[in-house]
């Protein structure tokens, strides 16, 4: 902890430290939200420029939470969100004792759960990517969110129940 | 099953009752493809170290316009600045700068001073004194000739090259040429300060020096400087000075050939006619001259 503190967010290697742990998480995070690439890496920008010029009042175990509430606060009731467009590992290819039939209703399957994921309201949305693809906990979704982990639990619960009820046209 | 279920159980936080009872659902099976599915999921490309590099740069481009965005204030306060140093040293000048008077070659000028007191100027003479400060010190800085007739009053003095020339009230004249200072005094008394020595001048006498060094002259037999009536009369003076007074008073250029400008002159040249002027000079002198346009040349007599 003492060596810890005395770890200073201006120095280039713990900013880029902090960078690479996180920027990866701020861009998909806003990209889930508003399904906008270019505004999505703006917020990285943003954010991380801001944590530099507050490099002295940020401390290290700050700068996560920091960075977050800056890119959310960024597009806050700003921006509308657009069509969230995710690209599918293509590990079908791996596995080519699969049946056309199959491969084909797998792919169906998938442009449904692309077409329900772009209905989600976009906070059950960010929720369950970020769980789902950046396998972030509850708790630290509830921190980049600045919400309780119970709220999450809900958008994650409310987020899948959605998803079914879209896939099968309920 | 408990409150959101299906966050629990992605998170393995599913009671084994609970487990088992949402497996036997119908719906279980749709939630495991939804997931399988949400597993072959990708973000968007992310470019990591493109994004740090962009990063930095905009930083320092950042700190960079930050300068920019200063910079028209700063540039401001330097003009400011500049302007405000200006605006006082221009005050400060102008309040200091003295009146000055000047003639040109062949031409005399009266001045009359804030206390009344009277100067004329000489040909190619200047004046110059404070206004401002003209109450509490009478000082004249003269270059060329003047004659001064002073009102009375606090010390009066004439500061040139050569010498100063303190009076309370008097008649006088100051003449400092290149080399040559000349005091004559016509009423009152007047004291001259040559080379830190003090000289009285008693009414009607003369002091010349001439390259520095004091000469012994007659007093003058007029009661106003001889310029005065359209004349320049010398009394045992190098030929030089009369010239360069004739150059003055006429305004035409002279040049000498084989003739000592050194030699003593005693005469009287006139400053309205040139051609008289000359023979003035050059009879006495024993030259001869040619005059043509604005240019005299002085000879020898024996030399063509």
């Amino acid at each position: 902890m003492e060596t810890n503190n005395k770890e200073n967010v201006c120095e280039e290697m713990v900013f880029t430290s902090i960078f690479k742990a996180n920027s990866t998480t701020v861009f998909n995070y806003i990209y889930y939200k508003f399904g906008n690439e270019e505004k999505a890496h703006d917020a990285v920008q943003e954010a991380f420029v801001k944590l530099w010029e507050n490099c002295g009042k940020v401390s290290p175990e700050k700068a996560r939470s920091f960075v977050y509430t800056v890119a959310n606060n960024l597009y806050l009731n700003v921006i509308k969100a657009e069509k969230v467009r995710l690209k599918y590992a293509d590990k079908s290819l791996k596995t080519t004792h699969e049946s056309p039939e199959y491969l084909m209703e797998q792919k169906q399957f998938q442009e449904k759960l692309e077409r329900a994921l772009d209905q989600l309201p976009e906070n059950q949305r960010t929720v369950f990517l970020l769980n789902r693809i950046d396998g972030k906990k509850y708790a630290e979704i509830a921190e980049m969110e600045g919400v309780s982990v119970k709220a999450i639990e809900k958008r994650m619960h409310l987020a899948l129940k959605t998803l079914r009820d879209q896939i099968h046209g309920i | 099953m408990q409150e959101n279920y299906l966050a629990k159980w992605l998170n393995n936080e599913l009671t084994e009752a609970e487990l088992a009872e949402f497996k036997k659902s119908e719906a279980y099976a749709s939630y495991q493809r939804i997931l399988e599915a949400a597993n072959t999921l990708e973000a968007p490309d992310f470019d990591m170290e493109e994004a740090l590099l962009a990063v930095k740069n905009k930083r320092i481009f950042k700190d960079n316009t930050k300068v920019v965005q200063l910079a028209p204030f700063r540039m401001f306060l330097r003009v400011a600045a500049v302007v405000a140093v200006l605006l006082a040293g221009a005050y400060l000048y102008l309040n200091s700068l003295n009146e000055s008077i000047t003639t040109q070659y062949a031409e005399n000028k009266q001045v009359v001073l804030p206390d009344n007191s009277e100067i004329v100027l000489n040909a190619d003479s200047e004046i110059s004194y404070s206004k401002k400060k003209w109450d509490k010190q009478r000082n004249v800085n003269l270059e060329g000739e003047a004659y001064f007739k002073v009102a009375k009053g606090k010390r009066f003095t004439v500061i040139t090259e050569g010498g100063s020339v303190a009076v309370l009230g008097t008649q006088f004249n100051v003449e400092n040429r290149r080399g040559f200072f000349e005091v004559t005094c016509y009423e009152g008394l007047v004291s001259v300060t040559f080379n830190g020595a003090e000289t009285k001048l008693p009414a009607g006498t003369s002091f010349i020096a001439i390259n520095g060094k004091m000469i012994n002259s007659d007093a003058p037999e007029t009661n106003l400087p001889s310029w005065m009536n359209q004349e320049s009369s010398f009394k045992s003076i190098p030929l030089k000075y009369v010239i360069a007074e004739f150059e003055r008073q006429h305004n035409i250029m002279v040049e000498t050939q084989n003739v000592d400008t050194d030699q003593l002159f005693t005469g009287t040249f006139s400053n309205t006619d040139a051609h008289l002027a000359l023979q003035s000079i050059s009879i006495p002198s024993q030259i001869k001259f040619k005059f043509e346009g604005n240019k005299v040349l002085f000879y020898a007599e024996n030399t063509p």
